[in-house]
């Protein structure tokens, strides 16, 4: 056994631990996001994802029975939880990923990750999901993985139709006013810009948001700034609403003198911040909220 | 035993500064000091707290660089020396040992380190010159023990071992019998001595007890305004340098062919 | 060291006995925990997989895979990085003359961080960037980064002339560098989650090149070391000293300066920031034997291996099937290391 071992170390260090690929017929040659060239001998059965919204997809698009794990932060939809989870996008657990023998792993640009999969030939699918229209071609992109893209088409289509159509509804019932909003995405306190995803969101519900886009998607905010431009309506976390009138000078903003606070639950905050399928569902429960709330 | 001055009487001296003057920043410490060492001769730097006695052995072991004057090493320049060749014929016992995890026989084999260099391991003739510099010192007893277990006298006894294992031509030791008892002090003493006469050894030591300090051959004064003079310890008292170095509080007796520095412990009056 | 013996006659040079035989035994010790930790490391994994000879001599491919290119090259990986730090944290503590010295002292650490923080933005921002960096990889981000943070230092204290201002000129470059790698966190908060990893250590992407890399270096960092050592010795009785007996101090600083730079740069590259294995390596080499400067070189290495190797074994079996960081385990391990140290020196006190 040793012997095994020391012969194998010292071809490896001779040739440099080159990766053998296999060559066979390739029937699905695909580009992802990273411009790196992924090819298939088949259709991909045994399938891990390494991010929630991609979870999501593979979800929407029919095909939850070919995942075989999930990183740990994916939820939804339920049989989901029962699946074996190998770790978050940065700390993926390499050899219990290896050892559940993917056909492809989908996930988010990870340097590291992503490196040592391929050093193993476990082929790797890298796709980014950060606005709405990467959405939408992250969607097409695993919707062509999975050879199932007319699925993907049809989910496109749904979303944007129901995206559209609440954006339109919302836009109708705010008349002519544009509420001024505030997203406040962490602790720090952090917002979202009008760069952002979740900006993309506000600014087609007919929002204007209290961030401009100089300051980035997800910029650290002096408190004071949100106290000067005295939003209409706050979106904070459940947790940090009962304790805004406490933060120094926000008992003068309007949205704080009025109650106009929009807080979601776990459930629901996930639909909002994660760009996946359920974008719609997001959608929904902003637009709803700020009907609600918005003077 | 043959008089070490008759040996040391050659037209080069062992050592020699001329005009050095040693600063930091605008303090002077020496100031156009000129001294010579004889061959084979033992020196006593000798002077009150703060007078330079440290710095002139410091100076003239190259390990402070002057503000001007110059350093010959028998007869060469001392910066022409390359450094190995120095550390072959100069030896150094600094005043305070940093506490080390060495052994006692690692340290004083460290003495060698100029002779064999980085790679070179120890051959017939080091390990002789360390047996004969731990005998000497009478620190063979406890050559396995580590430097920080052994006591302050004990551990000055394996640092001049070091010293004495170099086997250089000149020594220049600052205080080394601080923390010894007067037996030891007196081994010390008599060892020195035996190097300077018998071996040719030329040693310029700060001691600053002055019974022992008296028992060298030379003795070089330095006061306040730098130095007084430099000759043979008759010489000194001759010419009663230690009071101008001391101020009128030194007093010397001679006490069976031995000059002894006698305290004064009653009021002046009593004298 | 048999000298030694022969030359005190008295009982205390007895009862050390021959301190070469000692060391040879130490060594023989560590290659033996080596080799017990490399072989508990091929067993122990988060697939579960049934501790038996049987399993390991199947001819299942998969397996093989596991074994031959994860775990394995991970166990050895592991030691190399260790030893590298062992070594670097040696030098440390003898080239400063402090035994709470280690490797990360002189800026290497802020410095890493701070490259994998640019180079990872850099990604984000672009995909030229992404493809230089892609080539760079967050290995080679890190140790250029090292490298960098230290040669400030250096520049800092203007030249290797004094111990005390690279001491100073480290902690102000620590300070400076993290504090940029602070703002340009805030302005890209989705590095922050691989930084993060970064920052608490990972032996989980040792592959063969890595192990290579790391064993490369360790050879080229070791063997000028050991060579150097006695001057170390000669460093231990004072810096006079030292020069009086013909070591060039600032070669000697210069030397040692730029192989500890070369380990630490290595290690960190491949490991991410993993703690307290460079401090406490040759403290637990001194605590067990007697050594020289030249004993506690090669000792202080193969004890970082095995405390690193021994720590990844550890963050792999602990809360399996998940992982800890190896970092945390490290600290958690040297952190009672000293506290055990403090302890007992109440104690004698």
């Amino acid at each position: 056994m040793i012997r095994r071992g020391l012969t194998i170390l010292l071809i490896l260090l001779l040739s440099g631990a080159c990766a053998r690929r296999a060559v066979a017929d390739e029937p699905i040659v695909l580009r992802d996001a990273a411009q790196h060239e992924l090819r298939l001998p088949q259709r991909p059965e045994r399938i891990i994802t390494l991010l929630p919204s991609l979870t999501e997809t593979v979800c929407a698009l029919g095909q939850c029975g070919r995942l075989v794990a999930t990183d740990r932060y994916s939820n939804w939809p339920d049989s989901v939880n029962r699946l074996p989870k190998v770790g978050g996008l940065e700390d993926a657990q390499i050899e219990l990923i290896v050892s559940l023998k993917p056909d492809v792993v989908i996930l988010a640009h990870a340097t590291r990750v992503t490196q040592r999969l391929r050093e193993l030939d476990v082929p790797t699918f890298d796709v980014e999901t950060r606005t709405y229209a990467e959405i939408y071609r992250s969607v097409a992109a695993i919707g062509r993985l999975l050879e199932v893209p007319d699925r993907a088409a049809t989910l496109n289509r749904d979303i944007e139709r129901t995206i559209d159509a609440i954006a339109a509804k919302a836009r109708q019932s705010l008349r002519s006013r544009t509420p001024l909003v505030y997203f406040e995405v962490d602790n720090g306190p952090y917002g979202a810009g009008p760069e952002s995803f979740i900006g993309e969101m506000l600014s087609r519900l007919g929002a204007h948001n209290i961030l401009t886009p100089e300051l980035g998607p997800f910029p650290k905010l002096n408190p004071e700034y949100v106290v000067r431009h005295n939003p209409d309506v706050i979106f904070i976390s459940p947790k940090e609403a009962p304790n805004l009138g406490n933060r120094p000078g926000w008992d003068q903003i309007r949205a704080v003198r009025e109650a106009r606070i929009c807080s979601f639950s776990p459930e629901v905050r996930d639909t909002i911040v994660r760009p996946g399928p359920r974008v719609a569902e997001g959608f929904k429960a902003v637009a709803d909220c700020l009907a609600r709330v918005a003077p | 035993m043959p008089d070490g001055l008759a040996h040391g009487v050659l037209d080069t001296p062992a050592i020699e500064a001329r005009e050095l003057t040693v600063g930091y920043g605008a303090h002077r410490v020496l100031d156009r000091v000129s001294i010579k060492i004889p061959v084979g001769s033992w020196t006593s730097v000798v002077g009150p707290n703060g007078c330079g006695k440290s710095t002139l052995l410091r100076a003239l072991a190259g390990l402070l660089t002057p503000v001007s004057g110059r350093i010959s090493l028998q007869g060469r320049p001392l910066a022409s020396w390359p450094r190995r060749d120095r550390a072959r014929h100069l030896g150094w016992l600094p005043q305070w040992a940093a506490p080390s995890e060495l052994t006692a026989f690692e340290c004083a084999a460290l003495g060698r380190f100029a002779h064999t260099g980085w790679l070179g391991s120890r051959q017939a003739q080091d390990d002789a010159a360390i047996q004969r510099a731990m005998a000497a010192t009478g620190s063979l007893a406890w050559a396995a023990r580590r430097l920080s277990t052994l006591s302050g006298g004990e551990r000055q006894r394996v640092q001049l071992a070091r010293v004495l294992a170099v086997e250089a031509a000149t020594l220049l030791l600052d205080e080394p019998t601080t923390h010894l008892d007067p037996p030891h002090q007196e081994d010390v003493a008599r060892t020195l001595r035996e190097q300077a006469h018998s071996c040719g050894v030329t040693i310029v030591s700060a001691i600053h007890e002055l019974s022992l300090a008296l028992t060298a051959d030379r003795l070089i004064v330095m006061g306040p305004g730098g130095l007084i003079g430099q000759g043979t310890v008759q010489e000194a008292l001759n010419g009663d340098w230690l009071s101008q170095a001391f101020g009128t509080r030194i007093k010397i007796i001679s006490h069976d062919g031995t000059s002894l520095w006698q305290p004064r412990l009653r009021g002046a009056s009593d004298d | 060291m048999s000298t030694a013996g022969a030359l005190a006659p008295t009982g205390e040079a007895a009862q050390t006995g021959d301190g070469a035989s000692r060391f040879a035994l130490w060594l023989l010790a560590c290659g033996a925990i080596t080799l017990v930790l490399t072989f508990a490391s091929l067993i122990v994994g988060t697939s579960s997989i049934r501790n038996s000879i049987d399993w390991l001599l199947s001819p299942e491919a998969q397996s093989n895979t596991v074994l031959w290119h994860i775990r394995l090259p991970r166990a050895i990986g592991s030691w190399l990085a260790g030893a590298l730090l062992g070594v670097g944290g040696a030098i440390a503590q003898g080239l400063f003359r402090n035994p709470l010295a280690e490797p990360y002292l002189l800026g290497s650490a802020s410095g890493a961080a701070l490259g994998v923080t640019v180079s990872l933005i850099a990604a984000d921002t672009s995909l030229t960037a992404l493809a230089w960096t892609g080539e760079l990889g967050v290995t080679g981000a890190a140790f250029l980064g090292a490298g960098a943070g230290i040669a400030l230092t250096v520049t800092l204290s203007r030249g290797v002339l004094q111990t005390a201002s690279l001491l100073l000129a480290g902690i102000v470059v620590a300070y400076l560098l993290s504090a940029i790698t602070s703002l340009l966190l805030l302005s890209s908060p989705d590095t922050w989650r691989a930084m993060q990893a970064f920052m608490l250590g990972s032996t989980a992407f040792l592959s063969w090149r890595s192990a290579l890399i790391l064993g490369v270096a360790l050879l080229v960092c070791a063997v000028p070391t050991i060579l150097l050592a006695r001057g170390l010795d000669a460093l231990t009785l004072g810096e006079e000293t030292a020069e009086s007996l013909g070591i060039s101090l600032p070669a000697l600083r210069l030397a040692l300066l730029t192989i500890l730079s070369l380990a630490t740069a290595t290690a960190v590259g491949q490991v991410g920031l993993v703690g307290f294995v460079g401090l406490v390596a040759p403290h637990l080499v001194r605590e067990s034997i007697l050594v020289n400067q030249r004993q506690l070189l090669v000792g202080a290495a193969l004890c970082g291996g095995v405390l690193l190797q021994a720590a990844d074994l550890v963050s792999r079996w602990a809360i399996r099937p998940a992982e800890l960081p190896v970092g945390i385990v490290t600290a958690c391990l040297g952190g009672s290391y000293l506290v055990f140290l403090l302890w007992r020196r109440a104690r004698s006190a």
